[in-house]
């Protein structure tokens, strides 16, 4: 019995891979539940796509999917942002596999690893950047230096709103990664909490239902913060891509 | 609806669909709550943003001020300089937040108000 909590997050590799100069090409157990999220995703959705003027089940479940993004999109950011919607609907719903898979008996959750959500998160950022200067050029840095303040308030401004965007990437990434984690470590702690007090037998046995209800409520929860860190990352998304198109906000 | 009623009786197969329509119209009322729910869904997502945003903020702050006085060689100033503008940057941050999470607010009690 593993009874480490934290043993459920360690990599292992299923099929060695040549060292790519810095790249170890390894497919780990991490990168095949990437697949199975991304190939869930592509399955759901191949499945969900019909043309049909009355839709189905599925086709409404696609429908829904493509209006809640849509309306995020468009709200959060405005309807000229609608060229990213493909973007923000993928690392949805890659993001939301990824937290909903791992919430599966025996599967691993990529997303509770740092590495995998800061290499999400700093793509975001990273886009949102260069797409800012490729669509506004060198106006693009206003974003740093709000306009209408007193010449001497920029020396103060301007640092802050530099550390503000680079903790954009990490805040992003470590509020998907630190929720995921904590979240199955307390779940494994609470179970074997149970094994603990049924094994110590006698009146301890009977006692064990507390740690029974406290898990029972703990993956209700995980399965919301699986939603809800999915759906902050994507909102999140919209608004930062709100600099692309907005520079003087 | 009444006026949709009035237009109805002229034929009997629109009036069957009027019918439809504002029972559906009434089931949905009965089952309104949601909008409460949803509410607090993106209530509890604002208060991770705001937390993480504050801390990781100060983090990076450091972190920067840290890097400079390393190559540098500038002493523990540039460190406490990231350390205050850090802190000032988070609490920006969430000023901000708060204010959106306020207009926010307001749009939707305007919204609430007229319907």
């Amino acid at each position: 019995m593993a009874n480490d909590p934290m043993k459920q997050f360690e990599i292992a590799p299923i099929v060695e891979g040549p060292q790519l100069g810095p790249i170890d090409t390894t497919f780990t157990n991490s990168s095949l539940w990437m697949f199975i999220a991304v190939f869930g995703v592509i399955i759901l959705f191949g499945l969900a796509t019909g043309r049909k003027l009355i839709p189905g089940r599925l086709q409404s479940l696609g429908e829904i999917c493509y209006e809640f993004i849509a309306d995020m999109v468009k709200d959060t950011t405005g309807p000229e942002a609608m060229k990213f919607f493909p973007f923000v609907f993928t690392i949805f719903f890659f993001i939301l596999f990824a937290n909903l898979l791992g919430m599966n008996p025996w599967a691993f959750t990529t997303t509770s690893h740092l590495a995998v959500t800061a290499a999400l998160s700093f793509f975001v950022v990273g886009m949102v950047f260069v797409m800012g200067i490729v669509k506004n050029g060198l106006r693009f840095f206003k974003i740093f230096a709000p306009s209408g303040l007193p010449f001497i308030m920029y020396f103060l401004i301007v640092p802050i709103e530099i550390i503000s965007f680079i903790a954009r990437p990490v805040a992003l990434s470590v509020r998907l990664f630190a929720n995921m984690m904590a979240g199955h470590v307390m779940l494994k702690v609470f179970a074997i909490f149970i094994a603990w007090l049924i094994s110590l037998g006698g009146v301890y046995w009977a006692a064990a239902i507390v740690p029974v209800i406290g898990t029972t409520a703990i993956v209700a929860l995980e399965f919301l913060v699986a939603a809800l860190q999915a759906f902050v990352f994507a909102i999140l998304t919209c608004v930062y891509l709100n600099d692309v198109y907005h520079v003087d906000h | 609806m009444s006026d949709k009623n009035g237009n109805s009786s002229n034929s009997p197969k629109t009036s069957d669909l009027d019918d439809l329509e504002q029972r559906l119209e009434d089931a949905k009322q009965r089952h309104a709550p949601e909008v409460e729910y949803e509410n607090d869904n993106s209530l509890l997502g604002m208060a991770w943003r705001i937390s993480t945003e504050l801390v990781v903020a100060v983090l990076v702050g450091c972190a920067l001020g840290y890097g400079i006085d390393y190559f540098a060689g500038t002493g523990p100033w540039f460190i406490i300089l990231g350390l205050v503008l850090g802190l000032a940057a988070g609490l920006r941050n969430t000023f901000r937040l708060v204010l959106e999470m306020e207009a926010e607010e307001k749009k939707r009690l305007e919204k609430q108000g007229k319907s």
